[in-house]
């Protein structure tokens, strides 16, 4: 029995431990860098339809309603900052810097749909809608379903998720603007005033008449708490 | 992270430090290829066949034997029967009068270290061996042990190389793995001086051995995992002839491979606890320090890893059901073509640390199969691989449960 050969191997274990962490939190990093590129990109994209909506004060309409190009960015966006949190953690500094990104991102798609809608003579619903993730929401899980399995059935519907919690300027506008009270899950749909609680599929479509005029074949963006 | 997770990283740590431990050594003395020399002396050999119930391998166990390439007059083949109440008796008569090197004794049942004690006094060579009623050994086996104990005359026991018996269904095949993987292991504890045990398959004793240490125990149906015990705990050396092969027949059956495995692992709890002075001991070398310790540690690994991927499934199902039990919808997982994108796989440091400790096995292995000259395909790794780590903890936990509550294993007719 020898003991170098045990800490030679004990060295070695702990040098293929080390290699691994390595590799992960490398392919990690480049998630990262692939969310930002993904989020420049969007930001770039809406940048230019709200420069093209300043510069002649209209949009091609039909072009707009026909490609939503940005939704399915979002969407994707979404789909990988949910990868990555699950990677890393909530409350990892650069998913939480990445998920305010998303947010603001969200918020200008939001603003900029409202405008084009005026402009367009369109009707969508936008639905706003807030959860936790700190554990203190327990139907904000089944209310997240329930949006999803929404959008499924109505692809026309625009859904906007955002984090109660997250600390930034513009969330907070946005939930002091549409009076929300700190009550989750809530749902902001259009203008109206907010809804609180969890709510089914049946009585959702309550809420929302409008839904029986939205269009099958636009897509939206995911519910998914992130 | 959840706090669970990071005794899997422990439990990895020590299956990576094991894996380590056993391919430095291994490489620290690469075993010699097979070579076509005889041995300088022949040395009278007795194989003791015990059996209860072998109606059907009987007579090809004892045919394997008297076909081995070794001196008839120095081969003597004492098939002793435990009080089979099948047609064993009239097979194991005729096989004596038919060849004079057999000798046919029949007992009344008290379990196969009876059998062996039993024949163990009534022979007469310098080596003692035992071959279980359901194994069949090569042609040059015998040769190859007896070259193996002239070269190291220091050996007390040898123990052969195991393959598989004709494997066919995919829990034999899995098994057929498994056994390679054996060979890779037994070597490499060969090297280290630190065999743990001395199947019922070919293992071959000097003769001293019992009048240094005694015969065989009832040792929790062990005997051949006790008595490896018992030498390491004298200072007796086990070595191992990876030339010679025998072939043995596994269960073919979840049931039957069960109790079998069930057997050996609550044997190597219950003789951990009668010899728990060797654990942690440098005296008893790496059986010791590494072996035993690291034995009981994976056991024990292999049962929590099992309890938290039970306890992370379960409970997502849950959460899922009560979701869905709650929103009244179901949403199907989303799978587009983006989901192909390098993106989502899952590259975490626990998924780098599994393949790297599976990949290891794979080698393992495949070391296995080129050192015992084993034939198997992709079929049987895969069988391994896909049904090993399911099937396993369902005879540890077994082992675990009987332990606790002092049940004794049974037997099966096979005595294996």
């Amino acid at each position: 029995m020898a003991l170098q050969k045990y800490i030679l191997v004990f060295i070695i274990t702990a040098a293929i431990f080390a290699t691994a962490f390595y590799v992960a939190t490398r392919l990690d990093s480049r998630r990262l860098a692939d969310i930002r590129a993904t989020q420049e990109s969007v930001s770039i994209d809406i940048l230019s339809s709200e420069t093209q909506f300043a510069l002649l004060g209209n949009l091609d309409c039909k072009t707009i309603s026909e490609n939503p190009i940005l939704s399915t960015e979002l969407n994707s966006l979404a789909s990988r900052l949910s990868v990555a949190e699950e990677n890393l953690g909530a409350t990892n500094a650069e998913v939480i810097r990445l998920k305010k990104q998303y947010s603001l991102l969200q918020i200008k798609d939001y603003i900029l749909m409202q405008q084009v809608s005026q402009k367009c003579n369109l009707k969508p619903v936008f639905v706003l809608y807030f959860y936790s993730n700190q554990g203190n929401c327990s139907e904000c899980g089944p209310a997240g379903d329930v949006l999803t399995y929404l959008r499924t059935q109505y692809p026309g519907l625009r859904v906007y998720s955002f984090d109660y919690n997250l600390d930034l300027s513009a969330v907070r506008t946005l939930i002091s603007l549409r009076g929300l009270q700190g009550q989750l899950p809530a749902l902001v749909i259009n203008d109206r005033p907010p809804v609180y609680g969890f709510k089914t599929f049946e009585e959702i479509q309550t809420l929302i008449p409008e839904l029986k005029t939205l269009s099958t074949t636009t897509a939206a963006t995911s519910t998914k708490q992130r | 992270m959840d706090l669970g997770l990071y005794g899997i990283y422990a439990c990895l740590f020590l299956g990576l430090y094991f894996e380590v431990f056993l391919f430095i050594s291994f490489f620290e003395k690469v075993p010699p290829v097979k070579n076509s020399t005889h041995p300088k002396r022949y040395p009278g050999v007795s194989i003791i066949v015990p059996c209860f119930n072998e109606e059907k391998t009987l007579a090809g166990t004892v045919e394997s034997l008297l076909a081995m390439e070794y001196p008839k007059d120095k081969l003597e083949i004492l098939i002793v029967d435990d009080g089979s109440k099948d047609n064993t008796r009239h097979i194991g008569e005729g096989l004596a009068k038919t060849h004079p090197q057999v000798q046919f004794f029949s007992k009344e049942n008290g379990g196969k270290w009876t059998a062996l004690n039993f024949g163990i006094p009534l022979s007469h060579g310098e080596l003692v061996g035992c071959l279980d009623a359901d194994s069949f050994v090569a042609q040059d086996a015998l040769l190859e042990v007896v070259k193996k104990f002239e070269d190291s005359p220091k050996a007390d026991a040898m123990v052969p190389a195991m393959k598989v018996l004709g494997p066919k269904n995919l829990l034999e095949l899995m098994q057929s793995a498994e056994y390679t993987f054996g060979i890779f292991v037994k070597k490499t504890f060969d090297n280290l001086a630190a065999i743990s045990v001395l199947p019922g398959p070919f293992s071959i004793y000097r003769r001293g051995v019992f009048d240094k240490i005694g015969l065989f125990k009832h040792a929790h149906n062990t005997e051949d995992m006790e008595m490896a015990f018992r030498m390491h705990a004298n200072h007796l050396h086990i070595e191992n002839a990876h030339t010679a092969v025998v072939y043995t027949k596994v269960p073919n059956t979840l049931r039957k491979l069960l109790k079998q495995r069930t057997r050996w692992s609550q044997g190597f709890l219950q003789n951990s606890s009668d010899y728990s002075h060797l654990y942690f001991n440098p005296k008893f070398g790496d059986f010791g320090v590494l072996v035993l310790p690291f034995g009981l540690a994976l056991f024990l690994g292999a049962l929590y890893s099992t309890g938290y991927l039970l306890y992370r499934v379960l409970s997502t199902l849950i959460t899922k059901g009560l979701d869905v039990w709650a929103s009244g919808v179901f949403v199907w997982p989303t799978m587009s073509l983006e989901h192909l994108s390098w993106f989502y796989l899952n590259t975490s440091m626990l998924t780098f640390l599994i393949i790297i400790t599976v990949g290891m096995t794979f080698i393992a292995i495949l070391i296995g199969r080129k050192i015992a000259g084993a034939h198997f395909g992709v079929g049987t790794l895969l069988s391994y691989f896909m049904l090993y780590g399911f099937i396993a903890p369902l005879w540890l936990a077994r082992a675990a449960w009987g332990t606790l509550w002092s049940k004794e294993t049974v037997w099966d007719s096979s005595h294996k």
